[in-house]
């Protein structure tokens, strides 16, 4: 407790409850104050005016008998005591003449309306109890009559002031509760925040000292703590799928690499050796740089995978119309089909808008016509269509006869550095789908492979239909 | 021509300064940015060649120097970034060309020696010719001698490309540039194919070759 204190009340939640109560407090004992202010006010006020009507009594009694006048009715009132006002005449010579006020008259200040406010000693009566204090709040007005008598009348506000007194004393003891119960409870929150709080802390705390696995709380009241938590958990998803990838993927390049440069290497001691024949050291220089080449076309394909995985892609997305971009490539293919003894046929349904980066969905359709042409035996076909699919998304499609790819490799080829046993042979880099499928998830599309025209085509294989299908501009 | 190579990385420079003497060019070199800038001002060069990344003064910010003086001699950025928001940036900071590194050293010739081209009064052309090749810009048409050729739309661009670079290289990823606006390596060799096509409508039927293959290089048009 006496560690954890302290932390607490360095806390952001701490200071707030703080800062909340301190103005609760402050607010309570304003109101509190206007209250005080007007009910005392009131109470005095009262008095005031009784003491205002026993002086108008009084002056006309002055006004119609003088001194004497005076005198006489204080005596009256005052015999036997028990009066309701408190009354003192006093002569020139400061001598008392009548009235019930023993103390003398009072030196207290007068306020601006001529009211003194001050503590007297009661007159003793016979038969009273000796249990009520002696000493008793006083107020009212002193007056100058003429020829230097001064009189007093004024009345006992005692239990008036007390009360004021004891209203006083309890606002400030509410105030005071407030702020003590804004602070404990300020405590109590906040602990209950830090405490959530401290729990994501130890996972990003763990997380930074290597283990991924760790995940915050969650409650799943979707309150803001809990947001954060998801929010951070999904960031922690992230972030090791891309760990995971990253290991892997450098596990491939070591893999992948290591091949070509080792053939590389051994292609170029070769020419050392060559002495002599020049011809000979010449087409295995060649070699050597077609070997080059074939490792930045890997490099190539994994700067452009990351970059694309990266999300730096997303800037030259504009609306395009697909069909531009299949009948550009199908342009480009058909004479290369013809080549390779191919048939080659185009459907491409035009009036499309997909928001797309021309050259990317253009790379990607390559690398799938390009795998097509690949893999599919002399007197073979391929056939690139575009065409607005069932889902009213606009779907490109490459159909080869190829021998196609077995259903359970169908989802592994798109990971990287895949290659199936059977094309190990051929050249390429193991990256082309990876390519496709990077392209396609940047434009929020879907990349599919199927089956082919089916075995009857030539007997050959299954064949292979990739599709790739994004939705249209107007579909969001 | 005289080139002006600015590059840092000197085993890099020596080796394109050789080429492109041995290719009956002068070629200076200068090892950073301010260096570059200082002798591109003080003599005339026909062509730079600018790496991108330098230390002092990055080859974009030269080129931008240089064009704010309004010096508009043709520039070839070298760059290790070849994605194409980085071309774009590159293009925009004032290069005419872009080639991405590692490249072949006939690859960067062909484009110097295109550059160089370029930088010719550029007259309106409507008419191309290379030896008894005719290319009529605004009928779109080809002729041959006395027969006229039939070219697909995109067979016309290529032509035009090297017809208006005949007597150069011209590398199989420039045309993939110029004449499909691609910034990828498909695998197959479609230029290859396409060109072959091109020849058998413009050289075939004919007793003498134009389009040559230039070995390890690309293609070459010539009369």
């Amino acid at each position: 407790m006496q560690t954890r204190l302290p932390a607490i009340l360095r806390t952001t939640a701490f200071r707030q409850t703080l800062l909340s109560a301190a103005l609760f407090a402050l607010s309570s004992f304003v109101i509190l104050a206007f209250v005080y202010a007007a009910s005392a006010g009131m109470m005095l006020r009262r008095a005031d005016a009784v003491v205002n009507e026993e002086v108008a009594t009084l002056s006309e009694r002055f006004d119609a008998g003088g001194i004497r006048a005076i005198n006489r009715y204080i005596l009256q009132r005052t015999v036997g005591g028990g009066a309701d006002y408190l009354y003192l005449l006093v002569n020139p010579n400061g001598r008392s003449l009548s009235g019930n006020l023993i103390t003398g008259l009072p030196d207290a200040q007068a306020d601006d309306e001529g009211r003194v406010q001050f503590t007297y000693r009661r007159p003793r009566v016979l038969g009273t109890e000796d249990s009520e204090k002696d000493d008793r709040t006083a107020r009212g007005r002193i007056i100058d009559l003429p020829s230097g008598y001064k009189l007093f009348v004024g009345v006992d506000v005692d239990e008036e002031s007390s009360l004021v007194d004891r209203m006083f004393n309890t606002i400030l003891a509410a105030s005071a509760l407030a702020l003590a119960l804004g602070v404990a409870g300020g405590i109590f929150i906040s602990r209950r925040f830090v405490r959530r709080l401290d729990l994501i802390n130890d996972v990003a705390r763990s997380v930074r000292s290597g283990d991924l696995k760790q995940r915050a709380p969650r409650n799943h009241t979707g309150d803001e703590l809990d947001e954060l938590s998801e929010n951070f958990n999904d960031m922690l998803d992230r972030v090791e799928a891309l760990m995971h990838r990253m290991r892997q993927t450098g596990d491939s390049i070591a893999h992948d690499l290591r091949t070509p440069l080792t053939r590389m290497r051994s292609r170029l001691d070769e020419a050392l050796r060559e002495d002599g024949d020049l011809e000979a050291r010449e087409q295995t220089l060649e070699r050597a740089i077609s070997d080059t080449d074939e490792l930045l076309g890997i490099f190539n394909a994994i700067l452009s995978l990351s970059r694309l995985e990266s999300g730096e892609s997303r800037k030259s997305i504009q609306p395009i119309d697909p069909a531009d971009i299949a009948a550009d490539l199908a342009e480009l293919y058909e004479p290369v089909c013809e080549d390779e003894g191919l048939g080659f046929a185009s459907e491409i349904e035009r009036g499309m808008i997909v928001m797309g980066d021309r050259g990317l969905l253009s790379q990607a359709l390559a690398n799938i016509l390009d795998n097509a042409v690949k893999y599919t035996p002399d007197g073979g076909a391929v056939t690139l269509r575009l065409r607005k699919n069932g889902e009213g998304r606009a779907e490109f499609s490459v159909t080869d006869t190829g021998p196609g790819i077995p259903d359970e490799d169908r989802s592994r080829v798109t990971q990287r550095f895949v290659r199936l046993d059977n094309s190990r042979t051929l050249p390429g880099s193991g990256l082309g789908l990876s390519l496709v499928q990077a392209i396609v998830d940047v434009h929020h599309g879907r990349f599919e492979l199927g089956e082919g025209p089916g075995v009857s085509v030539d007997g050959r294989g299954p064949g292979l239909r990739a599709s790739m299908c994004f939705p249209l501009k107007d579909e969001g | 021509m005289r080139i002006l190579i600015v590059e840092d990385d000197r085993e890099a420079a020596s080796y394109i300064r050789k080429g492109l003497r041995e290719s009956g060019h002068v070629a200076d070199h200068a090892a950073d940015g301010e260096e570059g800038l200082e002798m591109a001002r003080a003599a005339e060069y026909d062509i730079l060649v600018v790496d991108r990344m330098m230390p002092r003064m990055d080859g974009l910010t030269m080129i931008e120097t240089l064009r704010d003086d309004d010096d508009r001699t043709p520039v070839l950025i070298l760059s290790a970034l070849g994605e194409v928001d980085d071309r774009v940036e590159g293009l925009k900071a004032g290069g005419d060309d872009y080639l991405v590194k590692p490249y072949a050293f006939a690859e960067l010739l062909a484009r110097v020696e295109a550059l160089a081209r370029r930088r010719d009064p550029e007259t309106v052309r409507t008419k191309l010719v290379v030896g008894d090749l005719e290319m009529d810009l605004l009928a779109r048409t080809v002729v041959r001698g006395e027969e006229e050729i039939l070219l697909q739309p995109r067979e016309f661009r290529l032509l035009e490309f090297l017809m208006k670079h005949s007597g150069q290289v011209v590398t199989r990823t420039m045309l993939l540039e110029k004449v499909w606006d691609y910034h990828f390596d498909p695998q197959t060799n479609v230029i290859d194919v396409h060109i072959s096509r091109l020849r058998s409508k413009i050289d075939k039927p004919f007793p003498r070759a134009l389009l040559h293959t230039v070995r390890g290089a690309g293609y070459r048009l010539q009369a």
